[in-house]
């Protein structure tokens, strides 16, 4: 699968092959840096005083390398695919070979970066337990009753949730032995056989 | 057992022959048992075979002897506590043991109702789950990931209601293996 850039974005890059190897390499830290912990638009004017260029060159370029990465590691395009998608763009050999070092050494974290992003309910995070008999209540004196306490905890995005719930011991078998059965479910016949289609 | 004036007073009244003869007595009992036992049970106001006795005597003695009887079940009253008590309220010993057999009937159901009106946290009931596998999302293609997604049902003051979640395979096999070691140590603490 080839990337298809847009000719905004071809003009964008081209400033790339106005200055020198080691400027792109400093400009593709900087965009791997950016996805990382968001963009500080300063950066570039410092950068552009530097190189006697205007501000608005460096930061087309910087956010040209950044929808660069960031739409060839979403894709997961191979090493090859790579190599002919920013052949369009015309730069140097050295050019290119910097630019496919900096998406395969970056894409994993650029990947996952991109997964928090994706719609997703809480998760699951933790699970602590108690075992308690109760013995009396305002309701009831005289009881011998064996109660479960669970502490489920859930993250969502950044927050963290707990909560705190109560079972009896059949019920607690009846949640391991449903909850093994899912798990069974994924080392069926049926879901090995598209999980292994579906590459 | 310790039972105020009002429901002395009751009681007292429910034992009096020209009040109540012995016919309308168990019928009261009956009615009374079952007003607690099930939600559907038959009001002794209105009530064709009681017709006869005043109706705020009627309302208060029902008031007395439901209290009574979910105070001796609460206190797991045993039958010289609940004879004696009977007695001194002037209960004949016929009354008083057409009422213990009745309360003993009950007393089963009666406690699982007092021990269901408790204050606790939501009480799991079951689990329900769904295995998916995520091919692509708006952010990142080729996933490729299976995942699930854990429904728990819970129960509060006959409310319910449901926590969901997603989690990964690892997560739920973490999952269950902690709720596998409550099971086990709950298996030896019931052995020991």
């Amino acid at each position: 699968m080839l990337l298809v850039l847009s000719e905004e974005h071809k003009e964008h890059l081209g400033f790339l092959s106005e200055v020198d190897a080691p400027v792109v390499g400093e400009f593709g830290r900087i965009a791997v840096e950016f996805l990382k912990k968001g963009s500080n638009p300063k950066i570039f004017e410092g950068a552009a005083r530097k190189l006697n260029v205007s501000s608005e060159s460096v930061q087309h370029g910087v956010e040209g390398l950044m929808y660069l990465l960031t739409e060839s590691s979403k894709l997961m395009i191979s090493e090859v695919d790579f190599q002919d998608s920013v052949l369009v763009l015309g730069f140097s050999e050295e050019l290119n070979e910097l630019l496919l070092q900096l998406y395969l050494e970056n894409r994993k974290e650029i990947r996952q970066i991109l997964s928090k992003l994706a719609p997703s309910l809480p998760h699951y995070h933790n699970l602590e337990w108690r075992l308690d008999v109760q013995l009396a209540s305002r309701a009831l004196r005289q009881q011998v009753k064996p109660t479960v306490t669970l502490k489920l905890h859930l993250e969502d995005g950044a927050k963290r949730r707990a909560h705190v719930l109560q079972t009896d011991p059949a019920t607690l078998q009846h949640l391991i032995h449903e909850l093994e059965r899912a798990l069974a479910e994924l080392k069926s016949n049926h879901c090995r056989r598209i999980l292994r289609n579906i590459k | 057992m310790e039972l105020s004036e009002s429901v002395m007073k009751g009681l007292q009244t429910l034992a009096e022959p020209n009040v109540f003869d012995l016919k309308s007595f168990t019928i009261f009992m009956d009615v009374a048992f079952d007003s607690l036992d099930s939600s559907r049970g038959e009001s002794v106001l209105g009530h064709p075979e009681l017709r006869h006795i005043d109706q705020t005597t009627l309302k208060h003695c029902h008031t007395a002897a439901t209290t009574f009887i979910l105070e001796g079940v609460k206190q797991n009253a045993d039958k010289s506590t609940i004879s004696s008590c009977l007695e001194d309220v002037r209960f004949q010993n016929e009354r008083v043991d057409t009422f213990y057999n009745s309360f003993q009937k009950h007393k089963k159901s009666l406690e699982s109702l007092l021990s269901s009106t408790d204050t606790c946290p939501p009480h799991i009931t079951d689990a329900e789950w769904r295995l998916e596998y995520c091919i692509k999302n708006s952010h990142v293609h080729k996933v490729n990931q299976p995942s699930y997604l854990i429904s728990l049902n819970t129960e509060r003051a006959g409310a319910s209601s449901e926590i969901n979640f997603s989690c990964t395979m690892d997560q739920l096999q973490d999952l269950v293996g902690k709720m596998k070691d409550a099971a086990k140590s709950l298996e030896r603490a019931a052995q020991s």
